[in-house]
């Protein structure tokens, strides 16, 4: 597809930037909707009803999946620039931050949508 | 300052920074040399910080059958720990953030104007709604916010 082979090393790179990005744009989105609680309960308590829907919900297991994964992937980063000597074991560190986001996203991902599933 | 032992030279830190994707450290200090130093500092307080504050509001929350309304942020913003803990992630996620996006579009647009508008337009958004969440993390007083407003 891209005419070359991608690496691990390339998409953890583009994984932590398209998870910054995705981060700071709720961010941004997040002081806007919280400032709406100086006007009130009424006001803020509508602005919040946006939320309470399971794709407002799905959106939200999304945020939390990008802030473990460049959580973790960032610790690797760190790791890796201050103890140069872990660089060894680069490509299981990156495996298991793929692995460990993954896994934890199952329960975290459920308790988070339960109350807005067809089933919960 | 020199990382790791004489055998990683400033041109092994670059080479293998760049090859798993990394920022090389910058060599002759001055701001970008801070920020480089920032974002990893402010990066390991936001992994507590923030997944904190995703855990508690996103599982802890929904856990104990509640849901985010006007009621939790009285209730959270009544003791000055949470404000205080709120304003830390704030501060830290803005700056990091819009740091990181500084990087990320002097990848695509290093010089001119296009990367003249692009981060002033970054910095000029973040900046106000910087200091719109400050104030209302400082100055939130649920005795003085309106009772019935327009939606009701």
């Amino acid at each position: 597809m891209f005419g070359y082979r991608i690496s691990w090393a390339q998409l953890a790179w583009f994984g932590h930037r398209a998870s910054g990005i995705g981060v700071l744009v709720f961010v941004l989105l997040h002081i806007v909707e919280t400032a709406t609680v100086l006007a009130g309960p009424d006001v803020y308590n509508f602005t919040q009803g946006f939320y309470h829907n399971l794709p407002a919900k799905l959106g939200e297991v999304l945020l939390m999946a990008a802030l473990v994964y460049h959580s973790l992937n960032g610790l690797r980063i760190v790791a890796l620039d201050f103890w140069p000597s872990t660089t060894v074991y680069y490509r299981p560190l990156t495996y298991g931050i793929v692995a460990a986001t993954v896994i934890t996203m199952v329960p975290l991902g459920l308790i988070m949508v339960k109350d807005y599933v067809p089933w919960g | 300052m020199q990382v790791g032992r004489t055998i990683w030279g400033p041109e092994d830190n670059r080479r293998v920074a760049r090859a798993r994707g990394a920022q090389p450290r910058p060599e002759h200090g001055g701001f970008e040399t801070v920020m480089w130093y920032f974002m990893r500092i402010s990066g390991v307080l936001l992994v507590l910080l923030a997944l904190g504050h995703m855990l508690i509001m996103h599982v802890l929350v929904p856990l104990g059958g509640g849901e985010i309304n006007f009621e939790l942020v009285v209730g959270r913003w009544g003791t000055p720990f949470w404000r205080i803990y709120d304003g830390l992630l704030l501060v830290l996620a803005l700056v990091h953030g819009v740091n990181g996006a500084r990087v990320v579009i002097g990848d695509y647009a290093r010089h001119g104007i296009v990367r003249n508008l692009a981060v002033g337009l970054l910095l000029a958004v973040s900046a106000f709604l910087l200091l719109l969440g400050i104030l209302v993390i400082l100055f939130f007083d649920p005795s003085t916010a309106p009772a019935v407003g327009p939606m009701s």
